[in-house]
């Protein structure tokens, strides 16, 4: 029988779950597919509630899993705990292919909810100056849309998912629709106090996070609750305080009685008409049984993240379009990024030493990219910010993992050190023509779907960066007083990954002209009217900020866009 | 308290079992006699005798003060649990054999068992154990003992005797109290 609906959404994270909840809130039949599991919001794998002691064994991974060579890509981050491992994919059993010189980490979770159920929920807008980065300097695709464009669609978004933020009035980084934001620390407060005063162009912000402060009626009426300040957002909410696709756009999208949500399985490749010119469904593989089969609707919305949605039109030939579906200009699989960190700086920041931190805030601080002018100490195009924080005293740790054993010992660990303030360089990088996806031509992964090969790399432009955010940071921190500032600075010859900052972006670019992008300025095929793709693939261009948020505001614009194409029968 | 030498020969021996010569024997025992407190049960993973031993160690680690100690915090208890469900085969060996070296350091060394050694020569003997682990880095007993030392600090300062003021849900946060206003809400670290 042939299973028929009016939108397809593939995938349920942060995009898939926006496409879901628009389109059935304006009347569609809507199906979610998601490759993973199903999981119930606040049910038994949301590990949130556990004290350290609860958790088990007390948050260590088991061992087994390095023994069988299992979560090799990120068993070293601070993320991956055993409170958390169930939101993540294992890499061993979803390989990916690289060149053996540039290793790629591509953090996935495969469940209903996506990367939204772990997401670092720093919500930041783009500013005016973001949008039109490639049109000024030349590279990549010059964007189709500017800030004017998304702003109204960013206040749509922020006034459903909740942003605790501050008004800061900064024109690098709009002020939106805001909540209570977080308080700073007193060191925090401190360094911010001493950046404004010295320098015009930079300042040290708190985080705008997608954790509410003042639930709104409409977040209430979902079962969200206020954030009680835990910081356990990776492992679930059970109050439903930070938004994720399971908290927010999911049950609004369920509300409505429009919503079908298939999960285990993997889209193949998308269906297309030859003679309509139209998609007309997806091909799934069922990752139980392995068997296939196809849904059919009037529209398909890719929303399964940057590098699957490029896969997914990789491995969707046809006549019409041999080298993949909607690749008339050749650009697909082109131009990805990531966001990347080549420095690391942390220094003492002096006095409160009778002052404490309590809770944990749900957020660090923030130093918006200052660098989109080219200052005539740059020997590199575009900018950075840093990620920062000082939420918490440090402490002295203890003797775990040095000499020393006793009551003396014990007597000096945990106790409280001097404020240190820690900031991360975030980096825009490029967008290279030469940074590709592609499908591997022999090697496929268990359900028969050629593997991803990603071959991608920073350049010069941003090796220049990372050595000019060095000595910034250590500028800036000597300017706000801190002191024993330490910089940690990745060397010219050591690769990073792309993918380490979960970033990643492009592969099926917007731009105006169909000859040198694969989507419109609705984030449409050129190709292929009736086939959007919202997630990171679609974005030309990576900032500096967070991107999810502008992945949010573009897919409920695209949605908008098509709700009239639909009406009209265009679609 | 006297002093107490683990030769490193002998140390750096222990890997492959060939300690032969007490070199300690110098060394007075101590007067105290309590030897260490029998663990009658077998655990899920451990021996009886395994746990006596580990659970000596963890509480000369981590001893009971004003606060709790390793004892208090069912250290051991929750390692020999965590055998089963964390520890890989190479650090259920691992903790196996450092069992074994202490046994035939403490032999050698002491000229006894561990468990019937003193409480003051015992807890020389481990304190002298982890000077020698962190100074010796590459030898077998090192890598066993200190991923040891490592789990049973873990253990300890997740437990809840060592948290007594965690917070699971704080409510709010505040970047700037006083020691007196945290101390009224309870640490959330």
């Amino acid at each position: 029988m042939k299973q028929k609906y009016d939108v397809i959404v593939v995938g349920s994270g942060i995009t898939g779950g926006w496409a879901a909840k628009e389109f059935c809130e304006k009347g569609y039949n809507t199906l979610v597919i998601e490759r993973g599991r199903h999981v119930e919001h606040g049910g038994e794998e949301y590990t949130d509630m556990q004290a350290p002691w609860d958790i088990e064994n007390r948050n260590k991974v088991p061992e087994i899993f390095d023994e069988q060579g299992r979560y090799q890509t990120i068993n070293d981050k601070g993320y991956f705990k055993n409170a958390t491992k169930q939101f993540f994919a294992d890499d061993k059993e979803h390989p990916i292919s690289y060149p053996d010189d540039k290793p790629v980490r591509w953090v996935r979770s495969y469940q209903l909810g996506g990367r939204s159920v772990t997401w670092g929920r720093q919500v930041l807008r783009w500013g005016p100056k973001d949008f039109i980065a490639n049109a000024k300097d030349g590279h990549g695709i010059p964007w189709p849309i500017g800030y004017d464009d998304l702003a109204p669609w960013y206040d749509y978004v922020e006034r459903f998912i909740g942003v605790s933020a501050n008004r800061d009035g900064l024109d690098v980084l709009p002020d939106g629709v805001f909540q209570k934001p977080w308080e700073m620390s007193c060191a925090e407060q401190y360094i911010a106090k001493n950046i404004a005063k010295h320098y015009d162009d930079r300042r040290l912000i708190i985080g705008r996070a997608a954790n509410i402060t003042e639930p709104t009626p409409e977040q209430m009426a979902l079962g969200r609750a206020p954030c009680q300040a835990r910081s356990y957002c990776k492992r679930g909410c059970t109050f439903g305080a930070y938004f994720s696709s399971l908290s927010a756009t999911l049950p609004a999208a369920k509300r409505t009685g429009k919503l079908t949500i298939v999960t285990d399985a993997v889209v193949e490749s998308i269906l297309y008409d030859n003679k309509q010119q139209r998609v007309t469904g997806v091909n799934i593989v069922d990752t139980n049984t392995k068997q296939t089969r196809q849904y059919h609707a009037r529209t398909v919305f890719l929303c399964a993240s940057a590098f699957a949605s490029v896969q997914i039109l990789l491995n969707s030939t046809s006549e019409h379009f041999p080298n993949g579906l909607a690749n008339s200009s050749g650009m697909l699989g082109h131009y990805i990024m990531d966001h990347f960190s080549g420095v690391v700086a942390h220094a003492e920041v002096p006095g409160y030493e009778d002052k404490f931190a309590y809770g944990r805030r749900p957020i660090a601080t923030y130093i918006p990219n200052y660098r989109h002018e080219k200052l005539a100490d740059a020997n590199f195009v575009r900018g950075y910010g840093y990620q920062a924080t000082a939420q918490h005293r440090r402490n002295t740790g203890t003797h775990a993992k040095k000499a020393g054993i006793g009551a003396a010992v014990k007597d000096a660990s945990m106790q409280p050190q001097p404020w240190r303030f820690l900031a991360i360089m975030y980096g825009e990088m490029l967008p290279y023509f030469s940074n590709r996806i592609s499908l591997h031509p022999n090697k496929k992964d268990q359900w028969g779907i050629p593997l991803l090969h990603v071959d991608a790399e920073i350049h010069e432009n941003e090796r220049n960066m990372i050595k000019r955010a060095s000595l910034d940071i250590v500028e800036m921190l000597n300017t706000a007083g801190c002191t024993d500032i330490k910089v940690n600075q990745v060397p010219d010859d050591e690769h990073i990954q792309i993918g380490d900052r979960i970033h990643e972006m492009g592969g099926a670019c917007m731009g105006a002209d169909p000859k040198t992008s694969v989507l419109n300025k609705w984030a449409q095929s050129h190709d292929v009217p009736n086939l959007f793709v919202t997630d990171g693939a679609c974005m030309s261009s990576c900032a500096t900020q967070n991107p999810s948020l502008t992945y949010m505001a573009i897919t409920a614009r695209a949605v908008d866009y098509a709700d009239k194409l639909l009406k009209q029968g265009v679609i | 308290m006297s002093h107490l030498t683990i030769s490193r020969r002998v140390f750096i021996g222990s890997i492959a079992y060939l300690v032969t010569a007490p070199t300690l024997a110098f060394v007075p025992f101590a007067k105290v006699s309590d030897s260490a407190l029998p663990v009658t049960t077998d655990g899920q993973f451990f021996t009886a005798s395994e746990l006596t031993i580990l659970a000596d160690i963890a509480e000369f680690m981590i001893p009971k003060t004003v606060t709790p100690g390793a004892t208090d915090a069912h250290v051991i208890a929750v390692l020999d649990a965590m055998m089963l469900t964390w520890a890989s085969t190479k650090t259920q060996t691992q903790f196996r054999q450092l069992i074994k070296q202490i046994q035939l350091l403490s032999s050698d060394t002491l000229g006894a068992s561990y468990a019937k050694q003193p409480l003051e020569q015992r807890s020389k003997f481990i304190a002298e154990l982890d000077k020698q682990a962190f100074q010796h880095p590459d030898t077998q007993i090192s890598m066993h003992y200190r991923k040891f030392k490592d789990i049973v600090f873990h253990i300890y300062y997740t437990s809840k005797e060592a948290n007594p003021d965690y917070q699971l849900i704080p409510g709010t946060y505040k970047g700037c109290v006083s020691a007196d206003e945290l101390s009224n809400k309870g640490q959330t670290l």
